[in-house]
């Protein structure tokens, strides 16, 4: 019981701090590739993090296509993919909302397909 | 008709249909042709758009559009699979010298092609029935490896292997070894033909 407690105590002093900074959590999981110099401004600005894990994506006209189709969406600031960790990231401008139908479909019509979606609010 | 033989495009195009809204100019020149082609893709199963072949070694020209369907494509983590099925309708006509007039001229392809970020396999063929510019049928398969696995916006690099069958050529098996580059919206390749002792090259633009 008393190990439990220094567990549970433990824990809770170190996932209090990150609770309570979602989006840092969140860039500090995702690597510089994920995350552009634009991108980084806008989130700096008060946009809002999206991450989209992509299945097919295996090249760099993969990666054109996706990045293309989100960053022509008004809501969106900047997006980049990371081939390594299979993602595609964007930054919604301050107050865009996108919803996770919309974001599937336009995957859907880079010609890729979603494979789950992150917010760093939700994390 | 006039039976002549036309040698088709050994090509293996990456990604014939693009994103939507995508416009794709390509440039391919290997040991029988010169082509263009210019697509874009209104929809992420299909594109559309203008293809001009100079079929160098039969001396006749081809004008026309192609229609590309992406019939299926499988996904994984690490992979792509795709299976694509191209129709084309236009006109040829025989240059340099051959008489053949202008007539309604055609083709239709299958391509498949599986793809890591580390291994390319891909499969075509290929029928071409031109009214005065003769038929003629071609198979081709490519393989290729990266030395190096890159990430979005780096230099790419591919070794590939192309092997050609087109049964009526003056070589009907042809063997090119060809190297890849890819960055960002430009795809480039440059081989040789070992069997024809003839250049290849292919440049892909993305918009």
């Amino acid at each position: 019981m008393f190990i439990r407690n220094i567990t549970l105590a433990i824990a809770l002093a170190v996932s209090v701090p990150v609770m309570a900074s979602p989006l840092a959590l969140a860039q500090e999981e995702l690597s510089s590739a994920q995350i552009t110099p634009a991108m980084q401004t806008a989130l700096d600005e008060g946009g809002s993090l999206v991450i989209v894990d992509v299945l097919g994506a295996v090249c760099d006209f993969c990666a054109l296509a996706m990045t293309r189709t989100f960053e022509r969406r008004s809501e969106v600031a900047a997006a980049t993919v990371d081939l390594d960790a299979k993602t595609l990231t964007f930054v919604l401008r301050q107050g865009a909302q996108m919803e996770d139908a919309t974001i599937s479909d336009l995957i859907r019509r880079s010609g890729y397909q979603e494979n789950g979606i992150r917010r760093p609010e939700t994390l | 008709m006039t039976l002549a033989v036309c040698s088709l495009p050994a090509e293996a195009e990456a990604r014939p249909v693009s994103y939507e809204g995508g416009t794709t100019l390509i440039t391919e020149h290997d040991r029988d042709m010169s082509a263009i082609w210019a697509h874009y893709t209104p929809h992420h199963r299909y594109s559309i758009g203008y293809r001009g072949e100079w079929h160098r070694e039969d001396d006749h020209v081809f004008h026309g559009a192609q229609f590309t369907w992406l019939a299926n494509r499988w996904f994984g983590e690490d992979y792509q699979a795709n299976l694509y099925l191209s129709g084309a309708a236009g006109l040829a006509y025989g240059v340099d010298g051959n008489p053949a007039g202008t007539g309604a001229a055609g083709s239709l392809g299958v391509m498949a092609d599986w793809e890591t970020r580390r291994w390319f396999v891909s499969y075509m063929a290929r029928g071409f029935a031109g009214e005065t510019t003769g038929e003629k049928a071609m198979q081709a398969a490519r393989v290729g490896v990266a030395p190096y696995v890159a990430n979005y916006g780096a230099l790419h690099t591919w070794l590939m292997v192309q092997v050609e069958h087109s049964p009526e050529a003056e070589n009907p098996v042809g063997v090119t070894p060809l190297v890849r580059f890819f960055q960002g919206p430009l795809l480039a390749e440059f081989g040789w033909s070992v069997t024809d002792d003839k250049p290849f090259i292919q440049l892909q633009y993305r918009f």
